[in-house]
């Protein structure tokens, strides 16, 4: 009993960290119709930016965030135009060639991530990780380090961020009709490509940033992609393909899982947990956990 | 003054040629229809105009401009608007997101504020309902909304694609008359429809579409008069 309470904050302190992972990964599936792979590599990808710039200008990994988030956010702008090629080809089904091609993309990214920065496994040390917020209670204690809670931070600024755009810009307005209806939206004078590039640049930006976090948290290495796009895809569909208001709560929902798992029961059965509890729920809901999705 | 210009356009979907050598015009200020049976080409027609498809062959001009083969969004740019068959609504988006969707484009930024203005003037349910998302609409608002949407930008040549198809008959009074009070504003009208006896009310020119072909020109009134017509084309 006196666990609860620190089991339900690192619940949510990871779950924190979960929105950013799937966040861009649902909003370019809404508005491209892609199953991006890639995306825990570009999370491995922008952690070693993270890494590097930190070994070489010593500045803190959190305010590296914006030059790692500008870097990726042009990458994503760039290689966008290529991805779209593959997934409006007229020959095959676009879904398909969407994940195969993503996929190939992301081994090729770990391939050469494992070349070019070894099998070791790095931290991207903060100013703030070492220290730990206590708090006690009536006997109970619960210990919050800050570089959680500034991970924490992050993603609901992210969140809101990104809340605000969709919903009061030009932009943003023009995002969510593209998703809507395609056809209609360039009835409005939405340009789809150059949407659909911004899109995928933010989407590639904001997983680059929360793997600098990821560093600043736990290790990072070549090969931690994989997971990464495991859990950015149990998301998504938990949340609802597509469906982005439902991202948050999947994450904390997810994040909540693990972290009771982890202090009440066996760590190695947590990912058993995770793909049971999603069974369930797309055998009740099929469309996610809000019925909202594609 | 004709304000768009086709000549010759033929279409094919895949090996299927829909749209057989159109040729048509539309005179600034006019209201234009373009009549015709299910699977006439009329809705092809109105996607070829918009860029939304290739023509395999003539020429669309509109104001002395050649804009065939122009993408879909730079079409809109120069003030072709369409009210699509079917309404085609955002439909997670509440009825003022999408009026405000229809001022994307730069050039219209500054008449925001008052073609919404006009909009809600013009369709006063529509300002009651401005927080309701579209997919919860009657047909009726809902094509309201997508009237409203096209008058937000600011459009030279507003095409209807069928606007009182599964409306109540007083529901296609309705419509009929906000077009004829665009008219009256100056508004150039393209105006396709199956409903012949209320469009040739209104229309000053008049083509009918029949298997992809143009078969029949003339004024509205002539229509009307033209026995043959009524008979073959018009079924009345």
């Amino acid at each position: 009993m006196e666990l609860l309470p620190q089991a339900l904050i690192d619940g949510l302190l990871i779950g924190g960290i979960y929105i950013t992972i799937a966040i861009g990964f649902s909003l370019a599936y809404g508005v491209m119709h892609i199953i991006d792979f890639a995306v825990g590599e570009w999370i491995m990808l922008g952690a070693f930016l993270g890494y590097y710039l930190n070994l070489w200008s010593a500045l803190d990994p959190f305010i590296l965030l914006p030059a790692v988030f500008l870097a990726f956010f042009l990458i994503g702008y760039l290689i966008q135009p290529l991805v779209y090629r593959v997934i409006s080809g007229k020959k095959g089904n676009p879904v398909l060639m969407g994940l195969v091609f993503t996929f190939g993309l992301g081994l090729m990214f770990r391939g050469s991530a494992l070349t070019g920065f070894g099998f070791y496994s790095h931290s991207i040390p903060s100013a703030i990780s070492q220290n730990s917020f206590f708090l006690e209670m009536g006997g109970m204690f619960i210990t919050i380090p800050y570089v959680r809670l500034a991970g924490l931070l992050y993603a609901l600024a992210v969140t809101m961020v990104l809340h605000f755009v969709l919903k009061k810009t030009n932009f943003g307005r023009a995002v969510r009709a593209l998703s809507q209806h395609r056809e209609a939206s360039g009835l409005m004078g939405i340009n789809a490509k150059r949407i659909s590039s911004y899109v995928y640049g933010i989407y590639v930006g904001i997983s680059a940033m929360t793997g600098v976090i990821i560093g600043s948290i736990f290790t990072i290495n070549a090969q931690m992609g994989g997971e990464y796009s495991i859990l950015a895809f149990f998301i998504v569909v938990l949340a609802g393909m597509g469906y982005l208001p439902g991202v948050p709560w999947a994450s904390f929902l997810l994040g909540l899982v693990q972290s009771f798992f982890l202090i009440y029961l066996n760590p190695s059965y947590t990912l058993m947990a995770v793909f049971g509890i999603l069974f369930t729920i797309l055998l009740i809901s099929p469309k996610g956990l809000f019925g909202r999705g594609v | 003054m004709n304000i768009l210009n086709i000549k010759d356009i033929s279409v094919c979907y895949g090996d299927i040629q829909v749209l057989w050598d159109i040729s048509l015009s539309v005179t600034s200020g006019q209201i234009v229809a373009l009549l015709g049976t299910n699977g006439a080409g009329k809705t092809t027609t109105l996607k070829t105009i918009c860029g939304l498809l290739p023509s395999v062959s003539g020429q669309i001009d509109f104001e002395g401009k050649a804009i065939s083969g122009f993408p879909v969004h730079d079409i809109t740019n120069l003030g072709i608007t369409l009210v699509p068959e079917g309404r085609q609504l955002f439909p997670k988006m509440n009825v003022e997101e999408n009026l405000l969707i229809g001022s994307y484009l730069r050039r219209t930024h500054e008449h925001r504020a008052r073609n919404l203005k006009t909009v809600y003037e013009l369709f006063p349910r529509l300002a009651e309902r401005k927080n309701q998302t579209a997919e919860t609409l009657s047909g009726g608002e809902q094509q309201m909304v997508a009237i409203g949407r096209a008058l937000m930008q600011n459009p030279k040549l507003i095409m209807f694609d069928e606007p009182s198809l599964g409306l109540s008959p007083i529901l296609v009074q309705e419509v009929f008359r906000v077009i004829q009070e665009l008219h009256g504003q100056g508004l150039t009208i393209f105006l396709v429809e199956q409903n012949v006896h209320q469009t040739l009310k209104i229309a000053d020119y008049c083509y009918v579409l029949e298997n992809g072909r143009v078969v029949k020109e003339g004024a509205g009134k002539d229509m009307e008069q033209d026995t043959a017509i009524r008979e073959a084309y018009l079924g009345f």
